[in-house]
Formats: structure tokens, C-alpha cells, sequence
């Protein structure tokens, strides 16, 4: 009884200690974040560039955006639209956004339905050159039904309608500011562009193209208390090694990003123990593709094709067995340290579309992987090379030029020989590898060769484009001049029914159900073997709290929440 | 010519045993391996008022010994002694006291005139070093200097290379001229002149001697001029002196086998003689300075070489009143 | 000399203007698209409107005369502007050459990163020659003594360890290995924004320099004190200075008043003629300190194919070279009196 009075009585106190600090604004002075490429300009609609990007989203705000787990959360909305909550339109071709009341610009004018519309004319204006354009893909009309309700109509059925001001690529700027900047007059307006009014926790006091820009707390932020920060300085330039310096060995600055330099390095970096490297993890992976079909250069014409049915590789214990041969934490380790992690899914985030059902890859099984070969009647031969009925487990496995590339070949090449399975390494330059030339045997489409690994993505954070790659009709072949994206020449009917259904459903959770249910199809009967969750690096100074670092956004996406520890 | 200088003075410039050998370094580190043995011990004496020639081919170190006897090499070893006083051992500070007693006139009078400076300000410039003078004292002295090697004064603020050859040369001449020296070496002083304008030089030379009792040291390879212009003539072969006497003791009958093949050389000024001399050809190069042979330095060429010549070197003995040579022949 | 100096820079309109338009052909020839940098999900049509909209749509040779009427009458009218707040024609709307990446006049970006880079490079610049003017002096008049072998060894390191070693050497002893707190703790990074108000903040502004200074002023120094150890080795075998000598002028003297002066001039020259160099900024020492100085501002431009940019700041480049090869000429001429021109 006592015991929890006490631990009441400090939560209280600790409660009201932090209430009485978050009550003033600026308390915690300056930070200092380093960009490597610093940013051009304050205006994303006319720029592409993620640090362009970043740098404005302290400033000018979405009505929503991603958090640090792909999730959707509102800023100068109320809620997400869905059409659950009638959001969005039953026939899913418009959704209607509700604007937070009582919310202000920086300049204490109020931000109103108008200053959205005028924001999607400003982008759709065929002169004004707007760089986020793609984003506005399918609008109809954009219009404020009343002042804090703007309603965005598509020209047909949009089961995913979060395109336009969601995320910080398409933030709301101000009707007034940029009112005569529209069309070909937008590039023009250097002051607007450099120093756009927002609804952010931040306001550019100056700003010093491709160099540094100061930026100052909103005074009309409105959160009470935040940022914590009074002054911000974003610098930009130099390289990703010594942006990493400077937040690691030598304190100057306190957040960086995107530090894409060898593991080994940072680690060394991170020793001297003034600063923490955060790795955050989109859906980049790292796989091996099975080629299902045969490669064998006798078949000419129908050589990988579906015609013939690999002669070996279509046994699913050997598919197994490869991916159960292979020591996934030693790879990160190898190739890419806090920049990567281990995955059981070709679709490993944002979160909520991650599997659950495919655990247990992390651990290497040799001994599992040979019961299995000798179960399904492979047997030893006096080579050391497994074989049935005349046919040798003997595999050509393809890759572009790259140093990491190349370690992994050799290492997993080595564990496939302890269960009796010959490799040939085989990589190829990046160029020609990913270079889709027609006349060229060796592009990672065409795929002659029993499997291949590389690293693919996809942009945003819905995954129905990227899960549609291993539709039958994306299989690449000499009737489709070699395009399409599924390399393993994957084909089930009950796959392709489930990416049909995902185009009709608009429920988040629903699609995810598809979505792990489309990779489950491909995990469990191992067409694709994950080998390494690839992310983004970049590091913090210890001193430097709520720092959540995200992929699906802008990495600057919380700088209201960033305070300094004491 | 020159008759009245005949009676001997006291010696003005006094040269014993001189040597200046240059070191050779080899190899990365530089280790010095030989000398080039320019000067190899050569002892003379130059009188008060006349003027010594010194004569010999090129490469023979005839210039490294009007250097040496003005220090501007720190020699090897022997003693400069110059109006009473040994200048190779002096200190700096010493020495830049003794340098307007002695000048020099060297061979180009392009290189050896400072580009940047105006003719003026190169001849004023040991007057503001050596001498407190107002400015238009130097004024006045400069334009004393130009009249007498015949510049005109309006030339002062030019710059060398505005001028002729000739005109250069007399530049140099001012300059030297400007501390009131008693002794002036002239290194080749019309070497690199046109025939035309050697003589007006030489002439100048000769009338500034007069005027203000200089003492030369005349180093040439011009055989003839120096017939014209020296007291007393000096032979010098591989760093060392073989001859040396009158000029025109020597000239008439010269002793040593290199002056005579030397002199056998020059045009004779009077046609209907030159048939009756017999030309003496010397054979082969002239040995390297860093490696002289052995005995002799000439004994590699000379008509008259024996087994002796090669082994011992001669001795520089007097053969005659004020006539010195290093042969073992001569009796 | 006058005239001659006035002929020189007529001469050089009709060849400043040539530069331009050869600039302008290599930069519209050269495989590089403005939004060639855009993320890949940016469909092709956007991508032809954004071309559009900067106007890549129109011929070449429209585009040139376009910039040379922005560059060569509104730009100086704009100043004017600035400057004396004369206003010729319409001074609002008047089209200046704008950055394609910042949407941003190019003479304002330039004229924002003219300070760091004059700061640096050029202060590295003079330190550099004040280092190098006596090193090469004593090698040279103690040619092989150990100071020489020393000089020698200390250029060549200069001169062949490249930038960013040397920076990055100087970044981990100065600002990782000495403590924070340390008076010899200097910044690896450059403040552009800092302004000199003050004792303090000039102090500050010392110590950002210092690194970035010194790794340049070495590079620097190699290369000039090489040129002046040689042109007085070229000197001090020179006739005149025997006769200063035999003057009997003091070693200083001689060394000074007669040698130096004369070894001087080519040096001038390469100095002057270096100098458009300081303009054009150290690409590499401002990236590793982040100075983002001219050189960091021509770089971001030719990866983003900001043709604007990199063809106003090229020509630039273009005119201080023209320029700075004029006022060595002249330079040389004054010093050298041998030399006139007519």
C-alpha cells in the first residue's frame, strides 16, 4: 500500500513537473540538425528533393501524415477521412477532410478551407511546373464546402485516397502568401519560396540557399509549449561521413541524416559514446528470386520461360531447404549493421502489413535443411552434390556488381555446400544488370540463371502496387519484351484473385489482411527468400530527446516534440 | 707604351699560392666525391698603376681568379693580399669596408646590370652604402661618372636594356668606378662586343687608368688586345700559371711551349711576316679540371713532353729579370 | 600602357561574348536534365511540364539571347537599382537570371556566397603566399641545406596529399581528439551565418577559419613557394648579382633589393593569375568543412542541371580569368621595365 503511495506520489509529481516545463515555449534554445545535401528551396511543390522536403515540413504542414510506423495521423485535420466514418464516399471516388478549428498561421491569420483549395490549384496549374503533380493523380475538383471543410473529388473509384495532403510532400501553404505566384509567376516568387508562412512549430528567420536556414519557434504554434526549441539551425552540405562526425565525435551538431557510410565506421563513430545511431526501416529488402522456370541455354527461345517448369527449383523442399541454409543475422552484421535487421517477409513494413506468420527464419538450420533434402529424395553423392534421378542440385546464382553483393554470394554459397548443393557465382554490372537492354542476356528480368538477388522498394507507404508485381501477368517474357516485375515467374490464380480484391477495398485494415496474405503465398512456399530488411541511418545527440525517427515521412516530421535533455 | 709606369713600384696586389677547387657531390646523399680544381695554386703580384693580363683558353680558370682575388668566392686556400691587407681571410663587415678599394668590370654587361634599376640608381647604389652623401652630392657624383665613360647625363633614369652593347658596357665601367678604386678587375670587358666598339672600350680603359691611376687586372683570351693594353702579361693552363713576364718579353720570345703554340695562333698585324711563323697545333682536348694529370698538366699535349713531364710537376722559377715559367725544359 | 590596356579589354567583349555562347552550347549539349534528380515516381508527362515551365521548351539559340539580355542589361540595370536606387525601365518586373533548383535570382545566390569564399580561399590565399615568399627565398639561398630539403618535402606533401586528407586529418586532431573545452578545439564545421559584431564573435569567426585556412594555405604555399625557390635559383646566378656583390652591398641587400625583386616578377604573375582561382573557390575544402562557398554553389548546381546557375557562374569564371590574365600582363610591365607594350 505504502509502496504504490509513493510511486503515485512521484508519477504525480513527475506529471506535474513536466506540465510545468511544457508551458514555455523555446525553453531548451538552439539545435543544430546537419543535412549532407542541403536544401534549395521552401517550396515542395517545386521541388523533389527529400532534404527540400524535410526542411519545409518544420515549417508548412499537411492535413495529415505518416508516423514513425507508416500510419496515418492527423495534423491540421480533425481525423483520416475513411469510409467507415463517412469520409470517404461510398462509391470511393471523393473524401472530405474536416480542418481542426481555431488553428493560425504563423502570421496569426486563421487557416481556412480556401487556403487548401487555393494549395491543389497552385499544383494543378499546367504552367506552374509542380513537382508534386503525381500526387494529385485522378483529381477532379478540390472545393471548400464550407470554411473548415474541403471535399476532393476523383474521376473514378479511389480505394486508396490519400494522395493529395497527406504526408509532407503535399503541405498546405498560405492562400495570401503565394495568391499571386500561381502559374508561370510561381518560380518567381523567390521571397515566398524561400520563406513560406505556415502552420508548423517553426518560422525561417533566414534562409541561405544550398546552405543553412535559421529558423525561429512559431509564436502562433498551435500547441502550447512546443517546440521546445526557440531557434533552430538547419545546415546543410559536406558528406554523409561528416555529417556523422559532427553529431558523434565532435558534438557540434545534434541530429543527422541520412548517413549511408560502412557499418564498421559508425560503430566506431557511435563508441565515443556522445551521440546514438537510429536506423528506421521502410519496406526496402534485400531477397533472393527462384527462378520457377529453366534457364537452360538448350531451350532457346522458351529458355525462362513458363513453357518448362525448372527441373529442380519446382520441388518446394528445395526451395526450402536453400532459404533454412542461410545465417540471415550474420548477413546484417556483414553487410550493413544498424542499417539493417532481419526479415521473414518480402513485405516487411510499414507495420501493419508485416506478417506475423513467418518467424523462425532468423535461425540458421543446416541439419534441418539436409533432413529435409534427404527426405524428398535428393540423395549425397560421392561429389558432396545431392541428386535424383540423374538431375544435380547444381545452381547458377546471379547478382549485380557490389562489394556487399559479393560478400553475401560467397558466404551463402558456403552454407548450400554443407547441404549438398553446388553454386556458381555469377555478378554483373549494375548497369546491364538493372538495365533492362533488350540484347543483353544478362538483365535481372530475362534471368538466366537458377536465382538472382537484389534489393526492391516501393514508394509511400500502400503497398497494392508493389504486391501486384507477382500477378501471371506480370511475368516477364519475350512476348512482353522482358518488362514486368516478377522475376520468379510466380503463378497462382488465388494470388491473383486477392490483388483483385485489395483494388476494390478501401478499409486499411482490410487491405492489410490481404496484403499479408499475398506475402505469406510467396513466403511460404518460398518463390522469395527475404535475406535483409535494408533501412535508413541517421544519429542523434544523446542530449537531444523525442527524436522518432521515420521513413514514411519526414524525418523532421516530430521537431515539436524535440527537447533537450538536462 | 706605358713607359713611364716601367720603373717598379711597390706591389699593389699580392697573390700567393691561390687555390680554388669547387666540390662534386654524387648520390642521393649528396657526398662529395672530387673538386673541380679551378684554380690549383697560383702565386702573383700586380704593381701599383700597371696592368697584368691574364690570358689562357676558355675553361682555364682565368675568370675564377679575377673572382677569387675580388673574394667573390671564398677560396680555398692561399693569400689575397691587397693594398697591405689579406682579403681571404677578412670578415664580412671587413670586407664590404675593403670592397670600394676594388671593383670589377665583368663580361656581359646585360646580365650583370640589374634589369629593375635605372642607370642612376645602379650606379648611385655603392655611394648609398658606402658613402654619406646628400642626394644631390649623388646627383652630382653620378653625373661626373656617366661624363667620364661618356654617358650622357639625361641617360640616368633609363634602364639597361634601353642601351647599346657599348653603352652598357660604360654603365658598368661608371659604376665601378664610382667608390674611387684603386684596383679594377676586367673580366672579358669586350668579349661579348662588337669588334667596332672593343677599341672605343679599351681606349676608355685606358684613358681612365690615366686619369685616375688604376691599377687592372685584365683577363682576356683577345691575345692581341692584350698585347696592346697589359704591363705584364700571365699565361694560365688548367688552373695553373705557366708563363709570365713583359708583354713584350713575352710576346717576342716566349718560353714556355703553350704560350708558344698559344701565341703561334694569333694573327700577325703585319701580313708579310705572318708566313715566316710556324704555326704550332696543339693535339688533343684539354684535360677535366677534376681529374688534371699527373706531373705537367700540359705534359698530355705538348710537342715537347717526355716521361719526366709526366711524373713531376715543374717548378715556377724566374728565367729572367721579372720573367717566370713552370717548364722543366727551359734553361 | 593606357592604350594598350584599353585596347586589351575591347578585345575581350567580342571574347567574353564567344565564352558565353560556347558555354551555353556545351551546357545545353551535355546529357543532364533538370528534373533528371526527381524521385522516379514522378510520372514522365509532370516531368515535361516542369521542363516546360522552365522554359526548355523553346530553341536553343532563343534561350541564349534570353539569357544574354538577362544577364547582360537587366542584371546591371538591377544593380543600378540596388545601388543608387536609379530606377531605368521596369524595375519590378524586370526578368533577372534565376536558379532553376533555389527559383531564386543567381546574382543574389552568388552575391550571399561571395563572403565565406573570399574569407576563406582568399584569406588561405595570402596566407599561403606569406608562407611561401620566404621559404622559397632561404631554399633557394641555402639550396640543399636541411631547411631546403625540409621546404622541399613540406611542398611536395602539399602539393601531392590531396585536400580532403589533409582536412579530415585536421578535423580528427582538432575537433574529435581535443576536448571540447580545450582553447585548441577548433569547429569542424563552418558557420555561414555567424556575423562579426564583436571582439567575441571575432574571435569565433578566427577559429572556423583556421582549419579550412591552413589546409589550403599548405596547398597554396606548396605551388608558390616551388615557383619562388626556383625564380630566385634562376636569379641568384645571374650576373647583376655578382656586381651587387662587388659592390659591396650587404648580403641582405643583395638578397633583398637585388634578387628578390627581380625573382618576384614571374611569381606576381602566377599569383595574379591564381587569383580567379579564389573566386572560383575550393570545391573540396568547402564541402569537407562546409564553407558552401562559390565551389560548393557550382557543384549542387551541375548535379542538379541548373543550367542557369552553372552558366552564369562558368562565365563568371570566364571573365576573371580574361580579366586577371590582363592585369598580370599589365603587372608585368610594371615591374619588369624591359618590357613594354605599344
Amino acid at each position: 500500500m505504502k509502496l504504490t503511495h509513493i510511486i503515485a506520489g512521484t508519477l504525480g509529481a513527475a506529471l506535474l513537473s513536466t506540465t510545468a516545463m511544457a508551458q514555455e515555449r523555446g525553453r531548451d534554445g538552439n539545435v543544430n540538425v546537419i543535412y549532407w545535401q542541403a536544401a534549395s528551396i521552401l517550396n515542395p511543390y517545386l521541388s523533389g528533393g527529400t532534404k527540400d522536403i524535410d526542411a519545409s515540413s518544420m515549417v508548412i504542414e499537411p492535413l495529415a501524415r505518416y508516423d514513425e510506423n507508416g500510419n496515418m495521423v492527423a495534423v491540421l485535420a480533425t481525423e483520416i477521412p475513411t469510409p467507415d466514418n463517412g469520409g470517404v464516399s461510398e462509391d470511393l471516388t471523393s473524401i472530405t477532410w474536416k480542418l481542426k478549428e481555431g488553428v493560425t498561421w504563423a502570421d496569426g491569420s486563421a487557416l481556412t478551407a480556401e487556403d487548401v483549395v487555393f494549395t491543389a490549384n497552385y499544383c494543378m496549374d499546367p504552367d506552374g511546373g509542380c513537382q508534386q503533380l503525381s500526387k494529385f493523380g485522378g483529381v477532379e475538383s478540390v472545393e471548400a464546402l464550407d470554411d473548415l471543410t474541403v471535399k476532393i473529388t476523383f474521376d473514378g473509384p479511389k480505394p486508396f485516397p490519400y494522395g493529395p495532403f497527406v504526408g509532407s510532400t503535399t503541405p498546405v501553404i498560405q492562400a495570401a502568401q503565394f495568391a499571386n505566384c500561381t502559374g508561370e509567376a510561381a518560380p518567381t516568387c523567390t521571397e515566398q519560396n524561400f520563406g513560406p508562412i505556415g502552420t508548423g512549430p517553426f518560422t525561417v528567420t533566414e534562409f541561405r540557399a544550398n546552405d543553412t536556414i535559421s529558423l525561429a519557434a512559431n509564436e502562433n504554434y498551435r500547441e502550447a509549449g512546443k517546440p521546445a526549441f526557440a531557434t533552430l539551425t538547419f545546415k546543410g552540405g559536406g558528406d554523409a561521413a561528416s555529417a556523422a562526425r559532427s553529431v558523434l565525435e565532435t558534438g557540434e551538431f545534434d541530429y543527422a541524416w541520412n548517413l549511408q557510410i560502412a557499418p564498421e565506421i559508425l560503430a566506431d563513430m557511435e563508441a565515443k559514446g556522445i551521440g546514438t545511431v537510429l536506423s528506421g526501416f521502410g519496406p526496402l529488402v534485400e531477397r533472393i528470386m527462384i527462378n520457377l522456370t529453366d534457364p537452360s541455354a538448350d531451350l532457346g527461345e522458351t529458355r525462362s520461360t513458363v513453357a518448362n517448369p525448372h527441373p529442380f527449383m519446382s520441388d518446394m523442399a528445395v526451395r526450402q531447404a536453400l532459404s533454412m541454409a542461410i545465417d540471415r543475422p550474420l548477413l546484417v552484421e556483414v553487410g550493413y549493421g544498424k542499417a539493417g535487421k532481419v526479415t521473414c517477409n518480402v513485405l516487411p513494413s510499414p507495420a501493419i502489413y508485416d506478417s506475423p506468420n513467418n518467424a523462425g527464419c532468423e535461425v540458421q538450420d543446416i541439419a534441418g535443411a539436409n533432413a529435409l533434402l534427404d527426405e524428398a529424395g535428393w540423395e549425397l553423392g560421392s561429389d558432396g552434390v545431392r541428386a535424383k534421378d540423374g538431375v544435380r542440385l547444381s545452381i547458377l546464382y546471379q547478382t549485380s556488381t557490389n562489394a556487399v553483393r559479393q560478400d553475401f554470394q560467397a558466404l551463402i554459397k558456403q552454407w548450400w555446400t554443407e547441404i549438398g548443393i553446388e553454386t556458381e557465382l555469377k555478378n554483373i554490372d549494375a548497369a546491364v544488370f538493372f538495365g533492362g537492354d533488350q540484347s543483353s542476356p544478362d538483365t535481372f528480368q530475362k534471368l538466366f540463371a537458377d536465382l538472382e538477388m537484389y534489393a526492391n522498394t516501393f514508394d509511400g507507404t500502400d503497398p497494392e502496387a508493389y504486391m501486384g508485381n507477382w500477378a501471371c501477368s506480370e511475368i516477364p517474357s519475350p512476348d512482353n519484351a522482358w518488362l514486368g516485375g516478377n522475376m520468379p515467374r510466380f503463378c497462382d490464380p488465388a494470388y491473383d484473385a486477392l490483388i483483385v480484391e485489395m483494388g476494390g477495398t478501401a478499409d486499411i485494415n482490410e487491405r492489410a489482411r490481404l496484403a499479408i496474405e499475398m506475402n505469406d503465398m510467396l513466403m511460404q512456399s518460398y518463390t522469395i527468400i527475404p535475406l535483409v530488411h535494408r533501412g535508413n541511418v541517421s544519429a542523434r545527440a544523446n542530449t537531444l530527446e523525442g527524436v522518432k525517427l521515420n521513413v514514411w515521412d519526414s524525418q523532421l516530421w516530430n521537431v515539436a516534440d524535440w527537447s533537450r535533455a538536462n | 707604351m706605358l713607359d713611364e709606369n716601367k720603373p717598379r713600384k711597390k706591389p699593389l696586389v699580392q697573390v700567393k699560392n691561390l687555390k680554388m677547387h669547387f666540390p662534386i657531390y654524387r648520390g642521393i646523399l649528396k657526398r662529395q666525391v672530387g673538386a673541380i680544381k679551378a684554380v690549383d695554386g697560383i702565386s702573383f703580384d700586380i704593381f701599383e698603376g700597371e696592368t697584368l693580363g691574364l690570358v689562357g683558353e676558355s675553361g682555364c680558370g682565368k675568370s675564377t681568379v679575377g673572382r677569387c682575388v675580388l673574394r667573390l668566392y671564398e677560396v680555398t686556400d692561399g693569400s689575397i693580399d691587397i693594398n697591405g691587407t689579406d682579403i681571404a681571410t677578412l670578415s664580412g663587415v671587413e670586407l664590404r669596408a675593403k670592397r670600394p678599394e676594388m671593383q670589377m668590370i665583368f663580361q656581359d654587361p646585360q646580365a650583370s646590370l640589374n634589369p629593375r634599376m635605372t642607370v642612376g640608381s645602379i650606379i648611385s647604389e655603392p655611394l648609398d652604402e658606402h658613402m654619406i652623401m646628400t642626394r644631390d652630392e649623388k646627383r652630382e657624383r653620378v653625373g661626373e661618372l656617366m661624363d667620364a665613360v661618356g654617358l650622357a647625363r639625361r641617360f640616368a633614369d633609363r634602364y639597361p636594356h634601353e642601351f647599346s652593347g657599348g653603352q652598357r658596357q660604360r654603365i658598368g665601367i661608371a659604376r665601378a668606378l664610382a667608390l674611387n678604386p684603386k684596383f679594377i678587375v676586367c673580366d672579358e670587358p669586350i668579349a661579348a662586343l662588337d669588334v667596332s666598339i672593343q677599341a672605343q672600350v679599351v681606349n676608355l680603359l685606358e684613358d681612365l687608368q690615366q686619369k685616375f691611376g688604376l691599377t687592372y687586372l685584365f683577363i682576356s683570351h683577345d691575345l692581341s688586345m692584350v698585347r696592346h693594353l697589359a704591363t705584364r702579361v700571365a699565361v694560365m693552363y688548367l688552373g695553373r700559371l705557366v708563363e709570365l713576364g713583359d708583354a713584350e718579353t713575352l710576346y717576342m720570345t716566349p718560353r714556355h711551349p703553350y704560350t708558344q703554340a698559344l701565341l703561334s695562333a694569333v694573327p700577325h698585324p703585319d701580313p708579310a711576316q705572318a708566313g715566316n711563323i710556324e704555326r704550332i697545333i696543339l693535339k688533343g682536348d684539354v684535360p677535366s679540371p677534376a681529374n688534371p694529370p699527373p706531373g705537367c698538366t700540359f705534359s698530355t699535349r705538348c710537342p715537347r713532353a717526355q716521361a719526366k713531364c709526366k711524373q713531376d710537376s715543374p717548378k715556377w722559377r724566374e728565367i729572367g729579370e721579372g720573367h717566370f715559367a713552370a717548364c722543366h725544359f727551359i734553361e | 600602357m593606357l592604350n594598350y590596356t584599353l585596347r586589351r579589354l575591347m578585345f575581350t567583349i567580342p571574347t567574353l561574348l564567344l565564352i558565353s555562347f560556347i558555354i551555353f552550347i556545351i551546357l545545353d549539349m551535355a546529357p543532364n536534365d533538370p528534373t533528371g534528380n526527381l524521385p522516379l515516381t514522378i510520372p514522365p508527362e509532370v516531368r515535361e511540364k516542369i521542363r516546360a515551365s522552365l522554359g526548355l521548351d523553346s530553341p536553343m539559340y532563343i534561350r541564349y539571347l534570353l539569357w544574354c539580355q538577362q544577364f547582360f542589361i537587366n542584371e546591371p540595370l538591377n544593380l543600378f537599382n540596388q545601388w543608387f536606387g536609379w530606377c531605368v525601365g521596369d524595375c519590378e518586373g524586370r526578368l533577372r537570371v534565376t536558379s532553376w533548383a533555389t527559383r531564386s535570382p543567381v546574382v543574389d545566390l552568388i552575391a550571399e556566397r561571395m563572403p565565406q569564399t573570399l574569407w576563406v580561399v582568399g584569406m588561405s590565399y595570402v596566407v599561403g603566399i606569406l608562407i611561401a615568399v620566404p621559404i622559397g627565398v632561404i631554399s633557394a639561398y641555402k639550396q640543399y641545406s636541411w631547411f631546403d630539403q625540409i621546404g622541399t618535402l613540406i611542398s611536395m606533401i602539399g602539393f601531392s596529399v590531396p585536400t580532403f586528407f589533409t582536412g579530415v586529418l585536421l578535423i580528427v586532431i582538432f575537433s574529435v581528439w581535443m576536448p571540447n573545452d580545450s582553447v585548441f578545439w577548433l569547429p569542424s564545421i563552418y558557420d555561414t551565418t555567424l556575423k562579426v559584431v564583436d571582439w567575441s564573435s571575432f574571435v569565433q569567426q578566427m577559429r572556423q577559419m583556421a582549419m579550412p585556412v591552413m589546409v589550403l594555405a599548405l596547398f597554396n604555399a606548396a605551388q608558390i613557394s616551388r615557383y619562388m625557390r626556383a625564380s630566385m635559383l634562376d636569379n641568384l646566378s645571374q650576373d647583376y648579382v655578382r656586381t651587387a656583390r662587388a659592390k659591396g652591398l650587404k648580403e641582405k641587400s643583395v638578397l633583398l633589393v637585388h634578387v628578390l625583386r627581380n625573382s618576384m616578377i614571374p611569381v606576381v604573375t602566377v599569383i595574379a593569375l591564381g587569383i580567379p582561382q579564389v573566386f572560383g573557390g575550393a570545391i573540396i575544402t568547402e564541402q569537407i568543412f562546409k564553407v558552401n562557398g562559390l565551389g560548393q554553389l557550382l557543384i549542387i548546381g551541375i548535379q542538379g542541371a541548373d543550367i542557369p546557375l552553372v552558366q552564369t557562374l562558368t562565365f563568371l569564371f570566364a571573365v576573371l580569368i580574361v580579366l586577371f590574365n590582363l592585369v598580370a600582363d599589365i603587372l608585368y610591365g610594371f615591374l619588369d621595365p624591359r618590357i613594354r607594350y605599344e
